[in-house]
Formats: C-alpha cells, structure tokens, sequence
C-alpha cells in the first residue's frame, strides 16, 4: 500500500486526502483537512492536546496511523458546536474561566465528552481520573474540575 | 523527535496466518494500538521497513472467561477493556489495580495488553500481576502454536520469546485459589509516569495461615521478576507484622536494578522491601473478606 486517496469521516462531513502510510492523522487533520482544532503538543501520548474521538474511542491523533482512521467517525473540537451555539461542555469551560492558555482545551473537552457520556454524573474524583491523560502545563486543573461539573449538570437537565 | 515517521511498507492483512506469514524479526513490526510503536518510530528507535496492523483481523479484542475457568484476552483487547470487564472486575482485581495506575484513558483505550507485554519494558504494570497469577502467552507461527509460562517470554529489556516469525494471540490466566488475596502497589515520579518500582502480590490463606504466596516486582531487573525468597519465607506462617516484615527484607534480594534518571539503584531496592511489605499486608487482609 503506497500513495492513495483516502476518505475520512470528520465530524460527520466525508473529507478526501491523499496519504501515505506513514502520515499520522493529526497530520492529517491539520494540514490536508484543515482542521487544525486538536493541538500537536509532546506528540508522545503524554499530554492528550491532540486527542480526538476515534469511533467515540478518544485516541492520541499524534500516535495515529491516519490509515488506520479511514472510514472511521472522527469527531474533533470542531464537531462539537451546534453552528454558533456551543456545545454545554465548551460553555461550561467558558463561564467557569476553565481556559487559561487555551492549548490543552480541545484536548479536556473531548475527554470530558467521553467522560459524560459513560457517566452522567462524576463526582470530582472521577472527573479526575478521567482527565489524568490531559496536561493543563498553566495548573488550571481546579477550574477544569469545576467546569466539569456544571458541564455535568447542564446535560443533565437536558441543555 | 522527529515530527513525522520515515515510510514503511503498509499491511492491513485480515487472519492470522496472513500475519505470520508477513512478520519477520525487528524489520517487520505488529501495529496493535501503535501508542508505544508509533511513538518509537517517531523517535527512530525503531524504523521498520514493514508494519503490519492486527486491527483488521476480526476476534482478536476478546476479554472472557469467569471465576472457575480462568481469563482469556486476545491480542487487541485494550487495556481499558480489560480494566472495565465484568469477569476482571469480579474475579481478577490484581490486574484490574494494575491497569487502575496508568492513569491514562487515552493509552489505555489505544493501548493493548499483549502489546505492552511484547514491549518488555522492565516497568510494565501488567506484568507482576501476570506473574503472580501464573499467566501464559500463547504464540502463534506460520505452523506452529506453543504457549509458555509468562516468566520464559520476558527474556531481556525490550526482548521476548517471540521468534522471528512468530506473534502473541493470547494471555491465558488460570483460576484463582479460593481464600486468596491480591494487592499491586506502584511507586513513581508523578502518577502519569512509569514505575520505579512495582510489586505485586497474591497470597493464599487457609487456617489463618499463609498457604501460598506469588510475589512478582518490576522495574528493579531488566525484566519482572519473582521474588522467591520471600514466598519461601511467609509459606506456612501466620501472616502477621514480623513474619511480612522478614519475608519483604527477603524481597528485597530479588532486585538487580539499575540507577536512571527515575532512582538510584539503592532507593528502588529499598523500596521494594516497603512495596512487597505494604502489597503482602494489603493482600492478606483482602484475602481474609
């Protein structure tokens, strides 16, 4: 398998790439496909900034085959905005003052995603836990805690 | 770091034998979840010049089995699988505390158990719990299947028993001891990093005493090892402060580790005394629940 035109699913849009075996796909996402969303960080699988939801799996982009990716639902930080209205997790960051530098964000949000959607209501520690693979390098885990908390109790109640 | 991989040659094969077929020393790599194998080649640790994915051969991401007739897991079965399993769960709590401490849900939903084993890092969490329960390694060759107790498949730092031609498709736990009781303890820099040390225990009591003891320690040996003294020294006794405190002293002999940028070779051996104290304490009063 050398050079070839792969499809992706992004978010639920179908984007055509040309790629080789060897491109990673937040390569992939960032430079053919232009979502430049997930962040290239430590690019070792220890920070979590280019993390996405492979088939709901979050995955390190940076550690991706993209041809392992192809045909699969891809959700990214873009994906998750309904048009201008933010998705209850990005405006719980928001309002708690969760985003410092900015870097680390796509990264929380998408692992809060998958956090939430397995379990509607963590206690603290368990947003911990389920953030441990996300570094915040400005601290601001504190606010990050708290905002998934209100993320928590917004879907909740359905918003 | 390099930014991007040097090309390889791509397979997708979809059975076993495919795979066997395609695997070919260190020129050939397996792509299971890529999380370790990814990141060496990025840093040109490793440039094969094949790699071929097991993520198309279907029935490999299997984690089954029950309480009487031991636990199975495939070659794709991640590390977060096995951690969430019902059967793990209820009957296999050792190598679920271990998994509990890489506390990354990305590398442990990417990550594969049987990769992390064929990595044979020194450091691997699964390993000691894997020793201490008597696990096997099933390996497959283009016509050949031979299974080996996983103490003969750690062979050096980053080698196995794997042959040139060869895969692991499967870990095969036998079925606990009634009356027995397990704890892993883990000691490292931040609790995302790899271990210093690592230990783990499964202990078997009957009559108030200690019937058995498996005592496995990583980090401290270019691979896990067993720490056979100190089971010697507990058999047979009442588990109570003096005997764990002479039997984890024992322990402590079983360690050859090296000095890194993580320890000294004199802390981590003298943590492995306060690990395997701590882990046979923690085990004996779970096996008496």
């Amino acid at each position: 398998m050398g050079k070839e035109i792969a499809n992706f699913i992004v978010n639920g849009n179908e984007y055509d790439a040309i790629i080789e075996p060897h491109m990673l796909l937040i390569d992939v996402l960032r430079d053919e496909i232009g979502l430049t969303g997930a962040k290239y960080a430590c690019g070792a699988g220890d920070c979590g900034s280019c993390t996405v939801l492979i088939d709901g799996k979050p995955s390190f982009s940076c550690l991706t085959l993209a041809v392992t990716a192809k045909g699969k639902n891809i959700l990214t930080i873009e994906g998750m905005a309904d048009g201008n209205t933010l998705h209850p997790i990005q405006q719980a960051f928001v309002v708690s003052g969760a985003v410092q530098c900015g870097f680390c964000t796509p990264g929380m949000v998408m692992s809060t995603k998958v956090l939430l959607d397995e379990n509607p209501e963590p206690t603290r520690g368990e947003a911990k836990t389920a953030l441990a693979g996300n570094l915040c390098r400005c601290t601001g885990y504190v606010k990050i805690v708290d905002a998934v908390e209100v993320a928590a109790g917004t879907m909740r109640k359905g918003g | 770091m390099h930014r991007v991989l040097l090309p390889f040659e791509f397979f997708e094969p979809t059975t076993i034998k495919e795979v066997v077929n395609l695997v070919d020393g260190d020129k050939v790599r397996v792509l299971a979840g890529g999380v370790d194998l990814v990141l060496k080649m990025r840093r040109r640790e490793i440039v094969p010049e094949k790699v071929v994915s097991l993520q198309k051969v279907p029935g490999l991401d299997y984690v089954e089995g029950n309480g009487s007739a031991g636990l199975k897991f495939g070659a794709l079965a991640t590390l977060r699988q096995i951690e969430q399993s019902e059967v793990v769960m209820q009957n296999y709590a050792l190598l679920r505390e271990a998994i509990s401490k890489i506390v990354s849900v990305q590398t442990k939903t990417m990550g594969t158990a049987i990769g992390n084993l064929c990595v044979a890092t020194p450091a691997s969490d699964i390993a000691p719990p894997l020793y201490a329960m008597g696990a096997k390694v099933k390996i497959m060759g283009a016509d050949s299947e031979r299974e080996i107790p996983i103490e003969e498949f750690f062979v050096d730092v980053g080698k196995t028993a794997i042959g040139p031609h060869e895969i692991v498709t499967e870990i095969v736990v036998p079925s606990l001891p009634s009356g027995s009781g397990s704890a892993f303890m883990k000691l490292s820099k931040t609790a995302e990093d790899i271990a210093k040390v690592n230990a783990a225990v499964l202990v078997t009591l009957a009559d108030g005493k200690c019937e058995d003891a498996r005592i496995a320690v990583g980090s401290v040996a270019p691979t896990p090892v067993r720490a056979t003294k100190a089971e010697e020294a507990i058999k047979g006794q009442e588990m109570n402060e003096k005997s764990i405190k002479e039997a984890s002293a024992l322990a402590a002999e079983a360690a050859t580790p090296i000095s890194d940028v993580r320890s000294t070779a004199e802390y981590r051996k003298e943590m492995v005394r306060i690990l395997v104290k701590d882990a046979l304490q923690k085990a004996a009063e779970r096996a008496q629940v």
